[in-house]
């Protein structure tokens, strides 16, 4: 096992220094962070020159991504087109969208595995129809559609109906709250509609996994075997049936998650929360862009999260499921 | 004159963000004290939603001179004069007591500010802010930032005529000799940057991070926090010692996507709108709204089509002209304008028009129509224009030069815009369909915003190029768009390789005529000339739509580049 894991790190190490040098020359190539200068008439040609220095835009490409990769092996993720350093500016960002990752995943993880069960437990029941009809429906609908819905439907109500803003479309907090208290209950009012919409998308796959593994594992001829033994219905459901039906869907839930954290880029958007996926954003359509360090950042992080998680959703797969075995 | 693009940048004028050419009253200063209309109470806070972020937070720097941080610092960074709503400007009395032309030759201005005037650190606000903002501004290599590096200033324009900046009584008087007249003096020392921070921390950098320096202000409010991306939050300045502001917070909240704006203005969490571009959608998703008032007008950014010459056939006058004339504006007017107005009000629908003169725009008082007719739609008249030039009208439809690479073929011509802007192509579809129809063959290339700025235009590797000017109440930023393109290092912005000696010299009046009277008709004299030229055809004003609560009042909207927050420190709750 610790072979396999040290093999795989280093093939993820491999994976990131041959995707950052490609992503770093196509992001520099896709656009001139000067060309916002060079638009405007009153930017003397001495400005713009100057500018191009101060931005490392003179020296060859090649150069530009050394310096940016040996920076960031010793922890420096250089400046930004504005002046900027990238570094400090990073874990606040994630920390924002762990605000709204965290607990989203939590309860859809939760919901999905519990309606996963529920339906293939009592399958074909109305119930099953129900869930199953609902998974569809916010499966297919897309995330934007989602947090307008909840936006003009629930938020808009409640706050016209209590004549105070309750619920809010917008933000991560009021700014000016202060007291821990009144922060804390700020933030969830703000964290409600975003956790809510990334719940309804992400729950629905989640609970068609988990109900079609559970299915597999009730048919299996074990389960039939515990029940014959005499066991309890609840004890072959919980202990011998679902943590084999887990499994599956415990991997997915593990891939899922790092691409969520990767910044939830339209639910941001929408809610205006800075996080992650404004920070890819804004560092590909900002007035000075492509802010190639901003945006390197973000895709190095991003990258190697997957790299991350798709390793510990095979880690998991060996611990939850002894059979398997790394060589 | 700044390029427009989306989102809203300011060019040149953010330097002059909040100054104006004073039409009445050449060099005195009248009064101040902006208009209040109504009651209103002291207390309350105001949310006002900007569609972007701030880059950074020296609106003089190339890099930070974005529209959203000029209305963020209207009522921080003090400025000489103020742009009123009608493009026209009135002194801050406040900051400075007076402002005089003391002398012609050479140009002599004199500053008196207001004794009582501090930045919000105690420091006094003097002579020594006004020399700092003009070496940072000028362009002149000898001045130069922290660390001997060269500063990067939005705009020279004025500050580079320059000749010397002195204070005297105590640092209180300052006066400003200029080494050739520039009619626009009133431009110059608007948003001024705090010369004793920037002296220590940087022009470039020392504000491109929220921290102790960008708090300073020396206007009614001060900022008192910035979540990046999400809010800024300005509160009233202690020191601050002029009129104080009604309300005890302004909240400044970054929505990027105009969608958004309608459940969180009926939520209650934003209370002022100016979407970057007014659509009919976003205006009906907020005329239910209750207690919320909205309001769409003409404003200073308008849509243009330039003809590059060093194409044999837009070289030629006649083919320009019937270009014009077969351009039916009145009906792009109606297609993609006039919806938008109709959303808001119908009885608005009249504001929106053609827009006959590219220097002076309706809101403002020398707006004339200096066309005479070139650009009134006649297919027939258009069709003959060409006809004169020698072409033949083929079977096709098309007409056939008799010279050329489109020699006995289909004349042809392309136009490019920005790609993705849905207003830049409904203009192309409409034009290629009004060219079809007078014989003239239209291909549509557009590109992305920093190609079609950073590399066609400048290049001018185009036949017909559709774009948006942005106006200010200077008119001086007009000259490197419209003077003869030989002259590199003045009309870098003639892409059109226009050339003609009548407006270059009428140009060089206008620049040094320092009377606004005079100074007003020698713009429209260029303009009638560059109709005569047909150098570009202007076609009309983007409408500029703003909403606001009915609870606050002294709400004024104002399409300049000051922005809406121009006379914040007026807003207030009803009483």
């Amino acid at each position: 096992m610790g072979t396999y894991i040290l093999r795989r790190i280093a093939a993820g190490i491999l994976v990131l220094a041959i995707g950052t040098f490609f992503l770093y020359l196509l992001v520099s190539l896709s656009g001139n962070p000067l060309a916002n200068l060079m638009a405007n008439p009153h930017i003397s040609p001495a400005t713009v020159r100057a500018a191009r220095i101060e931005l490392h835009l003179n020296e060859p490409l090649l150069q530009r991504y050394w310096t940016w990769i040996t920076g960031v092996l010793q922890g420096n993720f250089g400046i930004s087109t504005t002046g900027q350093s990238v570094g400090p500016q990073i874990w606040p960002r994630m920390w924002v969208t762990l605000q709204m990752v965290i607990p989203a995943v939590v309860i859809a993880a939760i919901l999905g595995i519990g309606l996963g069960v529920v339906t293939a437990v009592r399958q074909y029941s109305i119930t099953d129809h129900v869930s199953t009809g609902f998974a569809y429906l916010f499966f297919a609908t897309p995330v934007f559609v989602i947090a307008i819905l909840l936006k003009d439907f629930l938020a808009v109500k409640v706050d016209n109906a209590t004549g105070h803003t309750i619920l809010y479309t917008i933000g991560q907090n009021n700014p000016g709250t202060t007291g821990a208290w009144s922060i804390f209950v700020d933030s969830l009012a703000h964290d409600v509609l975003p956790v809510m919409t990334l719940v309804l998308i992400t729950y629905a796959s989640w609970s068609r996994y988990q109900r079609s593994s559970m299915l597999d594992v009730l048919n299996a001829d074990y389960v039939r075997l515990a029940r014959a033994k005499g066991l309890s219905r609840r004890r072959v459901l919980y202990v011998h049936a679902l943590r084999n039906a887990l499994i599956p869907v415990t991997t997915v839930i593990a891939l899922d998650f790092a691409g969520i954290l990767g910044g939830a880029v339209i639910t941001e958007i929408v809610f205006g929360w800075e996080g992650m996926g404004r920070f890819l954003f804004t560092g590909l359509t900002g007035p000075v862009s492509p802010d190639v360090n901003v945006v390197m950042s973000a895709l190095l992080i991003e990258a190697i999260l997957v790299i991350a998680f798709n390793i510990i959703a095979d880690v998991l797969y060996g611990v939850l499921d002894p059979r398997i075995r790394y060589a | 004159m700044g390029r427009s693009r989306h989102p809203r940048y300011l060019g040149w004028t953010a330097a002059a963000a909040v100054g104006a050419l004073v039409l009445a009253a050449c060099s005195t200063a009248s009064s101040s004290k902006s208009t209040t209309t109504g009651g209103v109470k002291n207390g309350g806070s105001i949310t006002y939603a900007l569609d972007e972020d701030v880059p950074g937070f020296n609106i003089n720097m190339a890099n930070d001179a974005a529209f959203v941080l000029a209305e963020i610092l209207d009522q921080v960074w003090p400025s000489v004069f103020i742009t009123q709503p009608n493009a026209t400007v009135k002194l801050n009395t406040a900051f400075v007591s007076s402002a005089k032309v003391t002398s012609t030759s050479p140009q002599t201005v004199v500053y008196q500010i207001n004794p009582k005037a501090v930045w919000s650190d105690g420091t006094p606000i003097n002579a020594a802010d006004f020399i700092y903002n003009w070496q940072a501004q000028s362009g002149n290599p000898k001045y130069k930032d922290v660390g001997g590096k060269t500063f990067l200033p939005a705009s020279t324009s004025g500050y580079n005529q320059i000749k010397t900046v002195t204070g005297s009584n105590n640092g209180k008087t300052v006066t400003v000799v200029f080494a050739k007249p520039f009619a626009d003096w009133e431009s110059l020392f608007g948003e001024m940057i705090p010369a004793h921070i920037a002296q220590k921390a940087g022009f470039n950098n020392g504000f491109q991070t929220f921290g102790p320096s960008v708090q300073v202000s020396g206007g009614p409010f001060e900022i008192q926090s910035y979540t990046k991306g999400e809010d800024l939050v300005e509160v009233p300045n202690p020191k601050y010692w002029g009129p104080k502001p009604h309300l005890s917070k302004v909240v400044f909240r970054f929505i990027l996507d105009d969608n958004q704006d309608a459940p969180a203005i009926s939520s209650g969490e934003v209370n002022i709108v100016n979407p970057v571009i007014a659509s009919v959608g976003y205006a009906d998703s907020i005329k239910a709204i209750s207690n919320f008032t909205a309001e769409v007008s003409p404003g200073l950014e308008f849509q243009h089509i330039d003809f590059n010459e060093s194409n044999p056939y837009l070289a030629k006058l006649n083919v320009r002209e019937a270009i014009a004339l077969g351009t039916n504006r009145s009906q792009m007017i109606q297609r993609i304008v006039a919806p938008i107005f109709s959303a808001v009000s119908p009885a608005s629908v009249s504001k929106a028009e053609v827009l006959n003169n590219r220097i002076w725009m309706p809101i403002q008082p020398p707006y004339q129509d200096t066309s005479s007719g070139a650009a009134t739609f006649n297919p027939t008249k258009a069709k003959q224009l060409l006809a004169a030039t020698g072409m033949k009208m083929g079977s096709d439809g098309y007409f056939h030069p008799n010279f050329g690479k489109d020699k006995g073929k289909d004349l042809t011509l392309s136009i490019s815009t920005t790609s993705g802007v849905p207003v830049r192509q409904q203009i192309e579809e409409l034009f290629q369909a009004d060219m079809k129809a007078i014989g003239i063959k239209i291909n549509i290339q557009n590109y992305d915003a920093s190609t079609l700025f950073g590399t066609v235009g400048p290049k001018s590797e185009f036949d017909m190029i559709q774009f948006a000017w942005v106006g200010s109440p200077f008119e001086s930023g007009n000259q490197s768009i419209y003077c003869s393109y030989t002259n590199k290092a003045v009309c870098g912005e003639n892409w059109d390789h226009y050339a003609d000696p009548k407006v270059d010299s009428l140009f060089n009046q206008a620049l040094t005529t320092l009377n606004p009277t005079q100074d007003a008709a020698l713009y429209n004299q260029i303009d009638a000339q560059l109709w005569k030229d047909m150098a570009t055809l202007p076609l009309f004003e983007n409408p500029v739509y703003y909403g606001w609560s009915t609870k606050y009042g002294n709400v004024i909207p104002n399409a300049t580049n000051a922005g809406i927050p121009w006379n914040a420190q007026d807003w207030g709750l009803k009483a």
